[in-house]
């Protein structure tokens, strides 16, 4: 894709709707969720050349390193990255549990994983999205929520459990579909 | 850590929720085994997709123009240093120099024009285009506030508080409120202040001065969701109207008024 615009628009095209409402989710702040997404694509178009689809997605690697980039300025440090966002990592692609190249599997995905959030008990699903959107780890999020440290420990297991079981029928749906 | 990763804190490692010495411990057990390392790979997967769970939002139209601007800027010097590299570029054209001269001012002068005329269009574009990103972000704010006066009514310790207008004064609201969270969600209706003023929402505790919760800058139509210090008791709530932007204490006169218990 270096160099080649074509490519890099169709490529915003496709992601920037998810990513940017993933970004403004965590910063709540459109001029810095506009900065971050044009930043993450400015890097992808530098570093395309290095980029082997093969061996996952660019989707994959939008969100993730998003992601960081959001919750790092969030919290106005430099958070520990989960996952080493660092420059000879920088265009690796990342394999994801979902299809998210197709934009009718995304959406289905997205409306799935919507449901899901929606249906998980509140404080369950408070505890996931304090994790994912705000960065806290279990014992930010049992002083944010005043509850004992197990409690919390337990909410975001049982969220996740019952997430993990969503991508494993999504997983086996796409396998079946091919 | 000898044992195996258990295949929940993955997801907890993942989601980035692990504490400092759980994940150091798990990260120095993966990079000695390559079946946890590979479970966490699978769980940082699964985990990247919860950013699906945002609600959609298209970002606005001048942000792919910005970066495919600055993506041109780059490029350009690229081009231009390959171009100076060329050897003997111009030789034995040198008299075509002064005419490229003037072909060049001519065609930089107009440029200049459109671009000055490009360049007001674009930056109204960029002004709509603000415009609705602050209404993308307060739909968010709005759903927030849903969300919140939903969990608020769930809780059984929560107090209900209707803001009545004084004499004199428009306006109506009403805040659900939970010491034992923390959290506060306001809807209700006040006309746009006067010029230079803004109401501000208080918060007047049992004891102690009265706490600023917000300022409303404009007509107030939408709800609101606040968080304060988990544990303190509301003696009362009220809206006053204040210097534009908000005191730290109130000064101006009351506007609604509602007792808190």
């Amino acid at each position: 894709m270096a160099g080649d615009e074509g490519a890099l628009e169709a490529l915003y095209d496709r992601y920037a709707g998810m990513l940017f409402a993933m970004l403004l989710r965590i910063l709540r702040d459109p001029g810095a969720a506009e900065e971050v997404m044009q930043d993450l694509f400015l890097q992808l178009w530098r570093g395309a050349a290095r980029f082997d689809a093969s061996r996952g997605s660019m989707a994959a690697w939008l969100l993730v390193i998003g992601r960081n980039r959001a919750l790092s300025r969030l919290r106005g440090k430099e958070r520990r990255e989960i996952l080493g966002d660092s420059e000879e990592f920088s265009i690796e692609a990342m394999p994801s549990a979902g299809n998210l190249e197709d934009e009718a599997a995304r959406a289905q995905l997205m409306r799935r994983l919507q449901g899901a959030m929606a249906a998980l008990p509140p404080e369950q699903r408070e505890a996931v999205e304090l994790a994912y959107f705000e960065g806290m780890t279990q014992t930010e999020i049992a002083e944010r929520t005043k509850c004992p440290l197990g409690t919390v420990k337990s909410r975001v297991r049982a969220a996740m459990q019952t997430l993990k079981q969503l991508f494993d029928d999504e997983s086996t749906r796409q396998s079946g579909r091919l | 850590m000898n044992r195996h990763v258990n295949p929940e804190d993955s997801d907890l490692y993942a989601l980035g929720a692990l504490d400092g010495a759980e994940m150091q411990e798990l990260e120095a057990h993966v990079r000695s085994c390559s079946e946890c390392a590979r479970a966490v790979d699978e769980a940082r997967q699964r985990v990247a997709l919860l950013a699906l769970a945002a609600p959609a939002v298209a970002p606005p139209a001048g942000v792919k123009e910005e970066l495919l601007r600055r993506v041109r800027a780059e490029r350009i010097p690229e081009a231009h240093r390959a171009e100076l590299a060329k050897p003997g570029r111009v030789r034995g054209f040198g008299w075509l120099t002064p005419a490229f001269g003037v072909a060049a001012v001519v065609f930089a002068a107009l440029s200049a024009l459109l671009w000055v005329r490009d360049a007001r269009d674009l930056r109204r574009v960029h002004e709509l285009e603000g415009q609705l990103a602050v209404a993308q972000t307060r739909s968010l704010e709005i759903a927030r506030a849903a969300e919140q006066t939903n969990k608020l009514l769930e809780w059984p310790a929560t107090k209900r508080v209707a803001l009545m207008p004084m004499p004199g004064m428009e306006g109506h609201g009403g805040v659900l409120y939970n010491a034992k969270m923390g959290m506060v969600a306001c809807s209700g209706w006040l006309p746009a202040p006067p010029k230079g003023k803004s109401y501000q929402l208080w918060l007047v505790p049992m004891e102690g001065k009265p706490m600023p919760l917000y300022v409303f800058g404009e007509e107030w139509t939408h709800p609101m969701e606040m968080h304060v210090t988990p544990g303190m008791e509301a003696k009362a709530f009220a809206v006053t109207e204040e210097p534009a932007g908000g005191m730290p204490w109130p000064t101006g006169p009351k506007v609604l008024v509602g007792a808190g218990e």
